[in-house]
């Protein structure tokens, strides 16, 4: 029969209560608690305080648990050493913090004046939609107040973006944005010795100690809360120090012993951090109490005798005696203090599990994808001075270029991001070869010349960073455009985009926002070149993400068009938005024949015209006069479809095109209104068959909204591309769309 | 035992029916009028006992303090014997009462500081404070109300400025040109048979840096003033806690004598904090009078407090056997 485990822990910390050990004097408040340390008798208890809290809530989250009235039960008990830092560290000093981080928020929220930490947490571990940090949508650590931006911190998948702002604070700093942070700020990244094993901690890491190589400040304290067992594995023996603590460009420090010697490294860490603005590393030694979690049986892996060893180290009841034994205070004060906090706790437990939950969806969701339309438009189609572009351009204004007057797709973005550049002076532009290269492709040539190494910079060969980076420049108030080089190389990273920058408004309940445009250099048709890896054709990955939206344009005016829309949305709404750019097309002059230049464009002026932007939901149309059938594509498949469209008029079949412009948000409204005008729709998708593209969603939202036309679909076969003429052979072909157009019943033939 | 937080009341508490509620035989009583002799003021039950209310009087700052002071005290020593107090907060002056009753002052320095500091208010002969909701009749938040308070201090030129946050009701302070401001810029409203807004008698600047003179002579006067550690967790004007077991003493001096005089007193935070971190069974209201009944109840339905969301709920909530606001002040009046 299975132990109490929590019940042996509190009485342990009981026992020892009751004994009656005293020192033979009992300190002032002011006096320290040795000879040398910095830690007062005062702030000792206080700490103490915290601690036993931070305890208490987690003995209710399991009773809650018990009662059927609380969802979470992965505790911070034995971790409460970290409450040194929550007390150390300044409400201004920007923290993302891991799950047993209960001791670290109870003594941060002292921090300001009204802080509940006690009923808040409570509220949190019974999922109330009264939960102040994300409304009831997940147990997590944040404050908006104490500048804790929330998150589930499972895989440490938090570092990058606490990288992102560190590297991100002195930059905002030099271009004038606001960050709300002084100057001397630091941010804290906590994570236990099991989750810095993570690909994405060891990224962020090695991108902290990369930019202060590369003379960066980039002051970010990373914590790792070693307790030495990731669930049922044990971590090797000084694991965590014989890597951390050799690493260079990185300060190393080591946090173990008694409270008070803990109190004094952890400051050592913070004014080294702090005064060098040197990415700095504190090896916080804990002891996990109770298992990963209430349902994990510690016994199935761990025996008795390390399961006591472990419970002798409880922090809660070694700072007890350390309390008692330096005079800082009595069994009996310590005894009060642990019985009325439980009274506190168990009070206050009650009345949030009283408190009402999420029931309905909307309300659930209404963070993730906040909508705006009409603040967008005025923010995307608001003129820019010409005085301001005249600056930048020169006489080369984009729709002034005489030699050649139209220009490609490529070109175009480029002169987008010039006018948004002008426009938003927070705007930042970075990724690999974005700077000094100017891009793979070109898109982003110039833009470091004009603009300055600060708003249009490289950044290391990672594209984790590279979206740690924007996470973190968002929070710092920038408005980031990063670039991922190549579709398939978001995958390396998507995390960041699906686990990270989307959920942070969900976690939050929209407090906090990093809203961001990320650019996508992708999808096929490279005549052979390339291969899988710079010919990727699946979006199923992003689409799939809750609160994504994401443009793709075709050509180089609708490209204009959408970049203003997309950028108006991250920075009016706070989303996040992919702009997916197609590499084949980036080049693509003509239309239907070589020389006939069909596929430049003239450049959209920003002269406030309210056409000059595109939102949502909006579609492009070609052939609005045709109604034989509706041919449904976007990117590559549209310029196919236009060539398609072109052979089937020859032969009588009058083919409207539709171009999607919006991967998600679906413009099915508009799908719909136009496939009923035209009876018959085909589904052109470049993106390879199963789950890749859109293809699946568009028959699906036609069929559910009650059309009853021909559908049919044509799309790239399940595969990944392959290199030189058999890329052919796979993606969707011009032929195909005619032929699918063809074989739609009633169609004239 | 039931757990109770106390909370205590402020300057405006003192009415006609608060008189004859003085025990001349209280021990408490018998201390006060030592003190009352050493200021050279008029007994305080001279005053409880008089045969009529007199505002002018009984509402001048150096006698309707320490009567409300005292009558706390006595109601609150007496509470905490039927109950576990687990927290002690007040309004404005009824923070000094907090600080006495939780033990972090003496009832002879208490009283000192009392008396001094409402006889410092006289000197501030300038200026005074409006009350104004920013609620319904129904308890329900009014944005209307809440933007024309904000929209009176930011026309004022700097000359009003706010004071208290009170539940429903805001406080605001201004000089003599503010006050005036306010009175005529706010627009009448009607809660219950009481149109608003309302000039508080006798009532200086308070709780704004136009009283910056009385923390400058409560800082030099109150020096040596012999704070300590309390027995009790007192919640302050800004919601904070300072436990028997972590009080900074110096912190919790400084703050009395300045930031709780000089800076807005945010009364709802101090509820609000009450209520969150030590979830009472109930909440104890010393008198005289009832004046916090209903902000705290108004606290509580912006809070969900014990399913308490409207005034009806918390009406009914208030007629259970026992109700969870025990007003004393009302219980005898």
């Amino acid at each position: 029969m299975s132990t109490n485990r929590v019940a042996v822990v509190e009485g342990n910390l009981d026992e020892f209560l009751a004994s009656g050990a005293r020192a033979e004097r009992l300190l002032e408040a002011h006096e320290p608690l040795r000879a040398g340390t910095a830690l007062t008798a005062r702030r000792a208890v206080e700490l103490w305080e915290d601690q036993v809290l931070s305890r208490c809530l987690d003995v209710a989250a399991r009773e809650l648990k018990r009662e059927g009235e609380g969802f979470y039960t992965i505790s911070s008990a034995g971790h409460e050493q970290n409450a040194v830092l929550g007390a150390q560290l300044r409400p201004t000093d920007p923290c993302f913090l891991h799950y047993r981080s209960g001791g670290l928020m109870a003594a941060r929220s002292r921090l300001v004046d009204d802080g509940t930490p006690l009923f808040d947490t409570l509220l949190s571990f019974c999922a109330s939609s009264d939960d102040p940090v994300s409304g009831g949508r997940h147990k997590v650590w944040g404050s908006r107040e104490t500048w804790v931006p929330p998150q589930t911190s499972t895989i440490a998948s938090h570092v990058p973006k606490a990288v992102g702002l560190a590297y991100s604070l002195s930059r905002a700093k030099k271009l004038g944005v606001q960050t709300g942070l002084p100057d001397d700020a630091i941010v804290c990244c906590t994570f236990g010795d099991a989750s810095v094993n993570h690909a994405t901690a060891l990224a962020g890491i090695n991108s902290a100690r990369y930019a202060w190589r590369r003379m960066n400040p980039t002051p970010v304290l990373f914590v790792c809360e070693d307790n030495q067992r990731g669930i049922s594995v044990e971590t090797p023996r000084r694991w965590i120090r014989d890597f951390f603590s050799r690493l260079e460009h990185l300060r190393y420090f080591e946090a173990n012993g008694n409270v008070d010697e803990v109190w004094d490294t952890v400051a050592l860490a913070i004014q080294t951090c702090r005064t060098t603005r040197q990415p700095t590393f504190l090896r916080l030694r804990c002891h996990r109490l109770w298992g990963h979690a209430g349902s994990d049986v510690e016994s199935a892996y761990m025996s008795q005798e390390q399961i006591e060893a472990a419970e002798a180290r409880d922090p809660v009841l070694t700072g007890a005696r350390r309390l008692v034994e330096t005079g800082a205070a009595t069994c009996e004060s310590l005894g009060e203090i642990v019985r009325t906090t439980r009274e506190r706790v168990r009070a206050a437990a009650r009345e949030a599990a009283s408190r009402p939950k999420l029931v309905d969806v909307r309300t659930i969701v209404e963070p993730l994808a906040p909508s705006d339309p009409e603040r967008w438009r005025a923010a995307a189609t608001a003129a820019i001075p010409a005085s301001d572009r005249t600056e930048v351009f020169g006489k080369r204004l984009p729709e002034a270029a005489k030699a050649p007057t139209r220009r490609t797709l490529g070109a175009r973005i480029n002169d987008a991001l010039h006018d948004e550049m002008i426009r938003r002076r927070e705007l930042i532009c970075f990724g690999e070869d974005v700077g000094r290269k100017g891009g793979v492709y070109g898109v982003t040539q110039n833009l470091q010349t004009q603009f300055g190494r600060s708003r249009c910079f490289d950044t290391l060969l990672d594209e984790t960073t590279i979206l740690g980076v924007a996470q973190g420049a968002a929070l710092a108030g920038l408005l980031p455009i990063p670039e991922v080089p190549y579709l398939a190389y978001l995958h390396n990273a998507i995390d960041q985009i699906r686990g990270e920058a989307c959920s942070l408004q969900f976690f939050s309940d929209g407090q906090y926002a990093n809203p961001m445009v990320v650019r996508i250099a992708g999808l096929a048709y490279q005549r052979g070149f390339g291969g899988h890896f710079h010919n990727d054709n699946s979006i199923g990955a992003l689409r799939e993400i809750p609160g994504l939206a994401i443009a793709v344009p075709s050509g180089g005016a609708d490209a204009v068009r959408l970049l203003r829309g997309a950028v108006a949305m991250a920075a009016e709404s706070g989303r996040v938005v992919a702009f997916l750019e197609p590499i084949a097309l980036y080049h693509m002059r003509d239309l239907y024949e070589d020389g006939d230049g069909l596929w430049l464009s003239d450049y959209p002026v920003p002269d406030g015209s309210p056409d000059s932007a595109l939102l949502p939901g909006e579609v492009g149309i070609a052939h609005a006069d045709h109604s034989d059938v509706l041919v449904v594509t976007y990117a590559n498949g549209y310029r196919l479809a236009l060539r398609a469209a072109r052979r089937l008029a020859e032969e009588g079949i009058r083919a409207r095109v539709l171009d999607l412009r919006w991967l998600s948000p679906l413009p099915m409204d508009e799908i719909l209104r136009h496939a009923e005008e035209c009876g018959a729709v085909v589904v052109a998708d470049e993106c390879r068959a199963t789950g890749a593209g859109v293809a699946d969603a568009i028959v699906c939202g036609l069929v559910e909204r009650g059309f009853r036309g021909a559908l049919s679909t044509v799309r790239s076969a399940d595969t990944y591309v392959p290199l030189g003429p058999a890329a052919d052979v796979v993606l969707l072909s011009e032929d195909e769309i005619v032929a699918a157009v063809r074989a739609v019943p009633g169609v004239p033939a | 035992m039931s757990r109770v937080v106390v909370l205590c009341p402020g300057r405006g508490s003192y009415t006609e029916a608060s008189l004859g509620s003085l025990d001349p035989d209280h021990d408490l009583v018998r201390a006060a009028e030592r003190r009352r002799a050493d200021f050279g003021l008029e007994p305080l039950l001279a005053l409880d006992t008089s045969e009529r209310f007199e505002p002018a009087r009984h509402l001048r700052p150096a006698h309707v303090s320490p009567l409300i002071f005292v009558k706390a005290m006595i109601d609150a020593t007496e509470a905490a014997r039927g109950h576990e107090v687990v927290a002690v907060g007040g309004n404005s002056l009824g923070w000094y009462t907090a600080l006495c009753l939780g033990g972090a002052l003496g009832f002879k320095d208490a009283f000192r500081l009392v008396q001094r500091m409402s006889l410092l208010q006289e000197e501030l002969a300038e200026g005074g404070q409006v009350l104004y909701p920013r609620m319904n009749e129904d308890w329900s938040p009014s944005a209307e109300l809440a933007a024309a308070a904000e929209a009176a201090l930011a026309s004022s030129g700097g000359e009003a400025l706010p004071s208290i946050d009170l539940g429903g009701y805001v406080v605001l302070a201004g000089s003599k040109k503010g006050v005036s401001h306010l009175l005529s810029t706010l627009p009448q409203v009607r809660i219950g048979s009481v149109t608003y807004p309302i000039r508080l008698a006798q009532h200086g600047p308070y709780h704004t840096h136009l009283a910056r003179s009385v923390s400058d002579a409560a800082s030099r006067e109150f020096a040596d003033l012999p704070f300590r550690r309390p027995e009790v967790t007192l919640i302050d004007g800004r919601g904070r806690r300072h436990s028997p077991w972590s009080t900074d003493v110096a912190a919790l001096a400084a703050y009395t004598l300045g930031h709780q005089i000089t800076a807005p007193y945010d009364f709802t935070a101090s509820v609000r904090v009450a209520l969150r971190e030590f979830a009472p069974d109930q909440v104890v209201l010393p008198g005289p009078g009832n004046t916090l009944g209903g902000i705290v109840g108004q606290v509580m339905a912006s809070e969900g407090w014990s399913g308490v969301h409207t005034k009806e709920d918390f009406t009914a909530l208030q007629a259970r056997t026992t109700p969870f606001v025990l007003s004393l002040g009302l219980a005898r009046g």
